[in-house]
């Protein structure tokens, strides 16, 4: 019973959490690679960024803040606006400290 | 003395003297056999990379006429170390096999009755894709379900699925190894590799790595263990070839192996023994371990595992005095009890304990090598929710593979929503599944099936429409990186063109995607997809290089103890390995591995055990002419007490029932098993009768297994089934 319930809290968070970010896994990984990694990508013109450079709550952190190159411009306008939160979503899905557990193959 | 020796020079010198007169007058015939294998003209030699079973052993086609005449290890590629075994050598006769698809066909009879019409491409996608869009019409697009095993083109499959509008992929890892990668994944945020070259003590339980091939772990394991005279100890309740070159086999009594393991982790800490720097610096809940494996002691694991506790003591204390080059093997096919994951958390634990992680003979996280991505264009995320319900039931299992069996349970009961078409790549749920009167009455259920494959498994027996997929050395497929200590970046290209009517999965789903107006999302060809992989390879030449030698594996050289930094963040919910994990108690699971004697057979009755051999992994490979001589029907291992008390004698047919099935095959009586268990190859009794060599020979496990399941990860439990054997 007691197990039943941390399970219902769980996934009550959980719904919760992915219910806040609202974007897109699969469209996010599109968008960071295709804006962010033009420049933070090994050996390129910023710092290497990978969805594992932040935890979570880093993530949520700094989406909240809105802000690249380190508070010198704001976010929205280096991403369109409309692919902020897929980008969020897919990176946050994929954080240091997020359960992923590793599959074969695909 | 009246006999003749012959010893090894008086032979040579005769034999010598022989072959010397016979070559003059064998001279026209050498020079006939000659012409069929000579230097000549149109002779290539294509690298490329085997696709028999997941290792993707990287392999040199030799070409000539336009056939395909032998395949030769590639000894470029560190992981597969210069080898090609049997299933390797046999991909010829994949190429070469008259049972194979050869056109696409729709069928005109009944499920399973085998009347099929031959058609054009265009009949078989435009038949598909009407079946599609009804059932989408009638169920929205989560009533369609798409299954698959992992492969270099399974990524077009998915994607399909995914275009579609589907939540409902589901692949094979609940089938085979979801349990060992979550327990690890759950310990150390990631799979790591075990360095067999370089250790200097082993434990296996039931990884028949000698028979069961991993490149390299197999080849690692003689030219590593054995060549060193490493200890290996091995627990099986079988006697398997990896047994007979073990220093220490023990016959387990089956599915106890966590007592073993949990008695050992107490013997470490109880002694002291244990790794405190490491424990220290790297993990966290140990303290939590520490009063948690006092009740498992030796002697009550005496008990439960029928290992002597005075041998668990002296294997814990070797253990750890070996250590760091010491490891509890992984295994890989961990689909054998309902508690296996918290058994390779168990191994996982030890692992860590001992300081092992990241170290020569140890545990080492995988290296891997960049590559680049072909983007395409992503669609809108599948709006339902899976039918597995896999967020409900198995919170922490990967969502992406999905949870098979409680998938089939869902799907027959129409809760939470009816599921009516099923799209099938590279699979035999049919025999990869426990309980195959399950999987037909799923099958019964389906207003449509397409089955994509080689030849006409049992589950392609029973589809609507089947579109043969050109095999491997027909084909060209995207890049793959496989991670290890050794990585490497390998590239499988065409050797020879397609000799019948078939196509590679690519076109198979362009053909689909076409006339699903999805065409959007798969506007590339296999060549521009490669292209953009190649890209990133961080060396010159990258696409002539790998077109050239079919691998690229950077230094060759593996590196140790990068991860072993203060700053390290291991890819877990606090960064450190979780000896204790709260992200498993959140879940309502045991946080730290809790033993349950688990249910042993009834007298008279057998538990069921599976196993691989080195020339049979999947169910399609008996029906390899080449590999189906080694073994032309399966039998069922008995031990000779039970066996005598029952009157069954070796070779004898004998009729073997379970719960939900009943089949007839030949005894191999044999003290190689214990008297508590009975063991079957996988891969015969097939019903296809496009399967030839094994339609209706031998039987098949499906038939027998019960449904069982792993309760965190929802792996299929496959050594849960109890059955009577009796004469036939």
């Amino acid at each position: 019973m007691q197990n039943t319930t941390k399970l219902l809290a769980m996934l009550l968070a959980l719904s919760v959490s992915l219910a806040a970010q609202g974007g897109s896994d699969t469209k996010g990984k599109f968008f960071f690679k295709k804006s962010c990694k033009a420049c933070h990508a090994a050996g390129g013109s910023a710092k290497e960024i990978t969805p594992l450079s932040k935890t979570q709550a880093q993530w949520k952190a700094y989406f909240a803040a809105g802000k690249h190159k380190k508070g010198a411009e704001k976010l929205d306008g280096v991403v369109k606006p409309e692919q902020i939160k897929d980008i969020q979503t897919f990176l946050t899905n994929h954080a240091s400290d997020s359960p992923q557990p590793e599959t074969c193959g695909g | 003395m009246g006999t003749t020796r012959m010893d090894r020079r008086f032979f040579l010198k005769t034999a010598g003297a022989a072959a010397g007169s016979a070559a003059t007058v064998q001279v026209g015939c050498l020079t006939y056999f000659k012409k069929g294998r000579s230097a000549s003209a149109d002779r290539r030699e294509v690298p490329t990379t085997c696709e028999l079973c997941p290792n993707k052993c990287s392999a040199i086609a030799v070409v000539e006429g336009g056939l395909v005449k032998k395949l030769n290890p590639n000894p470029e590629n560190p992981k597969s170390r210069d080898m090609l075994c049997a299933r390797g050598n046999a991909a010829i006769k994949q190429v070469y096999d008259p049972d194979r698809l050869k056109q696409p066909m729709i069928r005109v009879g009944a499920r399973g009755e085998g009347k099929w019409k031959p058609v054009s491409w265009d009949e078989a996608f435009d038949f598909a894709a009407k079946k599609l869009a009804e059932v989408k019409a009638k169920y929205g697009p989560e009533g369609t379900l798409w299954s698959s095993t992992e492969g270099f083109q399974e990524v077009f499959f998915k994607n399909l699925g995914l275009a579609f509008g589907s939540p409902n992929l589901v692949r094979h890892p609940t089938l085979c190894l979801a349990s060992v990668n979550l327990a690890y994944s759950a310990t150390f945020g990631t799979v790591p590799s075990f360095d067999l070259l370089n250790s200097r003590y082993v434990i296996m339980s039931g990884a028949n790595r000698f028979e069961s091939i991993i490149t390299p772990d197999t080849m690692d394991l003689i030219g590593g263990v054995m060549e060193r005279k490493a200890k290996l100890i091995y627990l099986d309740p079988r006697f398997t070839v990896t047994a007979s070159k073990a220093d220490e086999w023990y016959p387990v009594k089956p599915g106890t192996d966590l007592a073993f393991i949990l008695a050992m982790i107490h013997v470490i800490i109880a002694e002291n023994r244990h790794s405190k720097e490491f424990v220290a610096a790297y993990t966290t809940g140990f303290d939590q371990l520490v009063e948690h494996v006092k009740q498992y002691t030796p002697e009550w694991a005496e008990r439960e595992t029928e290992i002597p506790a005075r041998d668990i003591i002296r294997i814990a204390r070797e253990f750890s005095d070996a250590a760091p080059r010491s490891l509890y093997y992984a295994g890989r096919r961990s689909s054998w009890y309902q508690n296996d994951f918290q058994m390779r958390r168990a191994q996982a634990i030890l692992n860590a304990i001992v300081g092992n992680w990241d170290q020569l003979g140890g545990m080492v996280p995988n290296a891997k090598l960049p590559k680049g991505e072909f983007l395409f264009m992503p669609w809108d995320e599948p709006k339902a929710p899976r039918v597995d319900e896999i967020d409900k039931h198995f919170p922490l299992a990967a969502k992406g593979d999905g949870v098979y069996l409680k998938l089939r349970e869902n799907v027959l009961s129409g809760k939470p929503y009816p599921v009516k078409a099923w799209m099938v790549y590279k699979q035999d749920p049919m025999n990869a599944m426990p309980d195959q009167a399950k999987t037909l009455k799923m099958i019964e259920g389906m207003d449509f099936i397409a089955v994509i494959d080689v030849q006409m498994s049992d589950m392609a027996w029973y589809a609507d429409v089947v579109f043969p997929e050109s095999v491997y050395l027909e084909r060209t497929d995207p890049v793959e990186v496989m991670p290890g200590i050794w990585p490497a970046v390998v590239y499988r290209q065409q050797v020879v063109k397609p000799i019948h009517d078939t196509k590679p999965n690519l076109e198979i789903v362009q053909g689909l995607a076409k006339r699903l107006g999805l065409s959007d999302y798969f506007d590339f060809t296999i060549e521009q997809w490669v292209d953009a992989e190649f890209k990133e390879l961080p060396i010159p030449l990258a696409a002539e290089h790998m077109k050239k030698h079919g691998v690229w594996a950077a230094s060759g050289q593996p590196s140790y103890g990068k991860t072993l930094t203060p700053d390290h963040r291991f890819v877990t919910k606090t960064g450190k390995i979780e000896i204790f994990s709260e992200r498993l108690q959140e879940a309502g699971y045991d946080p730290l591995p809790v033993y349950s004697a688990p249910k042993q057979p009834p007298e008279n009755r057998f538990r069921l055990i599976l196993g691989r051999v080195g020339y049979f992994t999947h169910a399609n490979q008996s029906n390899n002419v080449w590999l189906n001589e080694f073994m032309k029907e399966n039998d069922l291992w008995i031990n000779p007490k039970p066996a005598a008390r029952m009157n069954i004698k070796d070779g004898s047919y004998v009729t073997v029932t379970s719960s939900v099935g009943a089949v007839k095959l030949r005894a191999r009586v044999t003290e190689e098993i214990r008297p508590d268990c009975v063991f079957m190859l996988h891969g015969f009794g097939k019903k296809s009768k496009m399967q030839s060599l094994v339609y209706n020979v031998g039987a098949s496990d499906a038939v027998l297994l019960e449904t069982a399941w792993d309760q965190v990860s929802g792996n299929a439990a496959f050594h849960e089934t109890f059955v009577n054997v009796a004469t036939a």
